[in-house]
This record gives C-alpha cells, sequence and structure tokens, in this order.
C-alpha cells in the first residue's frame, strides 16, 4: 500500500487555480524531489498534503484512511490521526523561540505521546546527536545559525516518528554556504529509506537523492521519473526549458 | 518636619486606599482584558463586535464620566438600579476594571499579532491541539512582546487612581486635597506626589525584572 496516495487533488485561491488535478503516489522508503519555478504549486500541494490548507476537490489517503475523499474532509479527529503520521519542515524553521532546543524537540511528544518521559529524552540525545547539535542542547534559536535552526527542526519532527516527512523548500532561506549542512542531514535520512517529499531549487540535491523527481508547472505535474531521465533526457517541452533556466 | 509628621498618617491612610483600588483592579482587568483579546480574536463575530463596541466606548469616553456613571448613574437604572448601588471603592474598582480591561485587550491583541502564522502552523503539524498550542507556545510569545505596554499601562493606573476623588473616595489625592484646604499649606500635594513617584518607582522595578526575564529566557 502506498504511504500516501494523492488523486485528482484541485485547489484555488480567490480567482487563482493553484492545483489543477494532481494525482501521485509515494511508496515507502521513496525520496520525492518536487521541482519547478516559483508559483508553480509545489509547497501548495505539500501544505495540503499535511492539512493546513484544505483542498477544494479530489482525495488524499496515507496508509489507505482518507484525509479527504472526493472534497469532503472527514472528522477533525481522524484528520489528526492522518496527519499525525507526517512530519513538516518549513522553509522558515518555525522552531519555538521561547523554548531551548532540547525542549523544541521535547514539546510535541510529551503532550501528543504516550511514551515515557525517559524513552523520549533518550530519543531527544540520539536526534541531536544525529543532526550534530549535541552541544546546543540548552542553547534557544535565536543564538543559531539558519543552518542551526533547521537542523534542530529536523530533528523536531522526528521526535514524533513520523512514517512520511515533508520539506518545503527547506533550505531557500539560508545562507549558500549553509544549505550543505541541512542537505547532508536530508541525504543521511534517505539513506535510511526515510520516506519524504522535498521540495525543492536544489537541483544537485534533487538529482543525486531523490528516487523520483516530480517536475510542477502552473498548477500540473507535468512530468515525473527517476532523477537521471528528468535530468539526462526530459521528454517535456516545459520541463526542458525550466531545467535549461535554472542548470546553467 | 513637624508638620511632615503630623499630616503623614492621613496621606498613608489615603496610600493605602490607592493601593488597594490599584491591587484590586490589576488583578481584575488583566485577566478580563486577556478574555477580551481572545473574544476579539474570536471567529464568532457577533463576539468579536460586541467586544469592539464595549473597547470602543472604554476607550472612546473619558475615564472620569465612566466612574461617575458607575458610582452615581447607575442606581437610577430602572429595575435593576437599587442593585447597582455600589460602595465608593466597588464602584471604582469596577470603572477602573472595566476601563482597563479594554486597554490591556488591545495591548494583549497587538502581542497576539506579533507572534508569526509560522508558529500555530509548527504546533498543528506537530499535533499540538489548540489549548496546548496557546499555553505552550503562542501565549508565552504573545507576552514578550506585549510586556512593555502592560508596564506603560499599569505605571498610568498608579496616577489614575486619583480620579476617584470625583466620587470622594479617601485616596491619596483626596487625602492631600483635604489637607491643603483644612490647613492652607500646599506641603501636603508635594508630599503626595512624592509618594506616587515612590510606588511608580518601585512598580517599574518589578516590572523591568519580569521583561528581563522574558528577554533572557530566549536568549
Amino acid at each position: 500500500m502506498a504511504v500516501i496516495e494523492a488523486t485528482n487533488l484541485k485547489k484555488s485561491f480567490t480567482q487563482q487555480e493553484v492545483l489543477k488535478d494532481i494525482s501521485f503516489k509515494v511508496e515507502q522508503g521513496e525520496v520525492i524531489a518536487v521541482i519547478g519555478s516559483s508559483g508553480s504549486g509545489k509547497s501548495t500541494l505539500l501544505r495540503c498534503l499535511i492539512d493546513l490548507e484544505k483542498v477544494d476537490g479530489g482525495s488524499i489517503h496515507m496508509d489507505g484512511s482518507p484525509l479527504v475523499e472526493d472534497g469532503v474532509y472527514c472528522s477533525k479527529k481522524q484528520a489528526r490521526q492522518v496527519t499525525e503520521k507526517m512530519g513538516m519542515v518549513f522553509q522558515q524553521f518555525n522552531l519555538f523561540p521561547n523554548l531551548n532546543v532540547r525542549d523544541n524537540l521535547m514539546l510535541a511528544p510529551r503532550l501528543v505521546k504516550k511514551e515515557p518521559d525517559q524513552v523520549l529524552q533518550e530519543r531527544a540525545t540520539r536526534l541531536l546527536q544525529k543532526v550534530g547539535l549535541s552541544h546546543k542542547d540548552t542553547a534557544y534559536p535565536s543564538l543559531l545559525s539558519g543552518g542551526e535552526q533547521q537542523r534542530v527542526a529536523i530533528a523536531r519532527a522526528l521526535m514524533m516518528e513520523p512514517e512520511l516527512l515533508l520539506f518545503d523548500e527547506p533550505t531557500s532561506s539560508l545562507d549558500p554556504e549553509l544549505t550543505g549542512e541541512v542537505l547532508q542531514v536530508i541525504r543521511q535520512l534517505a539513506q535510511e529509506r526515510m520516506t519524504m517529499i522535498v521540495v525543492t531549487h536544489e537541483m544537485g540535491f534533487a538529482r543525486e537523492a531523490a528516487s523520483r523527481v516530480i517536475f510542477m508547472d502552473q498548477g500540473r505535474i507535468e512530468e515525473e521519473g527517476p532523477p537521471e531521465q528528468i535530468f539526462n533526457t526530459p521528454r517535456q517541452e516545459r520541463t526542458k526549458l525550466f531545467l535549461n533556466s535554472v542548470l546553467k | 518636619m513637624a508638620y511632615f509628621t503630623k499630616i503623614m498618617p492621613l496621606l498613608l491612610e489615603g496610600t493605602k486606599m490607592t493601593l488597594a483600588l490599584w491591587t484590586m483592579t490589576m488583578v481584575l482587568s488583566l485577566p478580563l482584558g486577556f478574555l477580551v483579546s481572545l473574544a476579539v480574536r474570536s471567529r464568532f463575530r457577533p463576539l468579536q463586535w460586541l467586544m469592539e463596541v464595549y473597547i470602543y466606548i472604554m476607550r472612546g469616553t473619558p475615564l472620569m464620566l465612566q466612574l461617575m456613571f458607575v458610582y452615581y448613574g447607575l442606581p437610577f437604572v430602572p429595575l435593576i438600579g437599587p442593585f447597582l448601588r455600589f460602595s465608593r471603592l466597588m464602584a471604582a474598582v469596577f470603572a477602573f476594571t472595566l476601563n482597563y480591561a479594554a486597554y490591556f485587550a488591545e495591548i494583549l491583541r497587538g502581542g497576539f499579532l506579533a507572534v508569526p502564522k509560522g508558529q500555530y502552523e509548527a504546533c498543528q503539524v506537530l499535533s499540538l491541539n489548540r489549548f496546548q498550542t496557546m499555553t505552550r507556545v503562542i501565549i508565552p510569545q504573545m507576552i514578550r512582546v506585549a510586556l512593555p505596554g502592560i508596564t506603560n499601562e499599569t505605571i498610568t493606573l498608579v496616577k489614575d487612581t486619583s480620579l476617584a476623588y470625583v466620587i470622594a473616595l479617601a485616596e491619596l489625592m483626596h487625602g492631600a486635597k483635604a489637607t491643603v484646604s483644612r490647613d492652607s499649606n500646599p506641603m501636603a500635594y508635594i508630599y503626595a506626589g512624592l509618594i506616587y513617584l515612590v510606588i511608580v518607582f518601585v512598580v517599574t522595578m518589578i516590572f523591568k525584572k519580569m521583561e528581563s526575564r522574558y528577554r533572557l529566557q530566549e536568549k
């Protein structure tokens, strides 16, 4: 069964149609890179999957259970059960500035998960180690660099042990010299077979770390396939144009 | 000096009343203002409008008028009037609380607006419910932004208590005025002024401490 399946998603903001009939599936362990120019609907798509935006039509299923079916949303309780299996990392990190690094990690699982504190503390320690920030345990987010903040945000999302992790342009608000450390963490997760959907402008990253690339243009999936195919032999004219403009 | 020690007991009596009014108003108006700030943000439109009208009236009319209306006016309301006869202190607390709650609500609303949308979204994707989102994430950030404005209003309230003079509440200003008239000696005004300064100094120190604690928390 697909981890997440979207069928015929439609979404409009006032006049503009942002998603026009989007369908795709993500299987366990896949790493999907979603590429495309600004305004193509990539971020909106991601936000709809985790229920930050409502679609106007179509269905979203996670592990077979629906979040929305033919444009009709399920109950709040079920929506929560579905989205609880997903994590999300934002472009602007969105760490809690009133909490230090460890408390940023601990807050949600403590309140939401019914696990012993000891287990959560150990998990936080392990995850901070994984993203290379063990020494920043008690630091507040305002004292961290953008790259460090984003790595904390990834660890925070992993604390909830999601089955699917969504990244909304995780490196777009970082200085160029800081993108590497964040992409390195995502690459490592890819090697560990974490299922991920990454909206990104980093073509190098999409090419080497993704198992599949989705190219979006004007609210449609214009083309999808393995990275070698998309980057070396794109079939669609629009894909070629886009890649030419970003890969100069 | 002899005169100072002679009139001080009377002024301190008034100071006690001033502090009682200030304390009760603070204790009541801050929580009320918080509730109003939530109601103004409510998605239930009628409640939102009602609160906006309330804030408009409280900010748009003189506090002195509100005070006089509560003490002298409310007992004339048909049917329920007789039940609205307050003691001077209670009338003052009632009027000040309603007035200051409106100002606090506006300050807190500003604090809420300063919390980025991304904070709510982060809470949602981490499966926090609304209550957890507010108490653990939004309110701590909102307070940090609102605190300087609250400090300001709090200090203003120390001085505004003197308005209760118009309903003849025996507070500090009342005591000073009575003393000056009785003795034909203006020194009581100066002593009263000094007492206000001492109170404001203490209040300022307390709030400064709170502000720096909230700042430290994020460093």
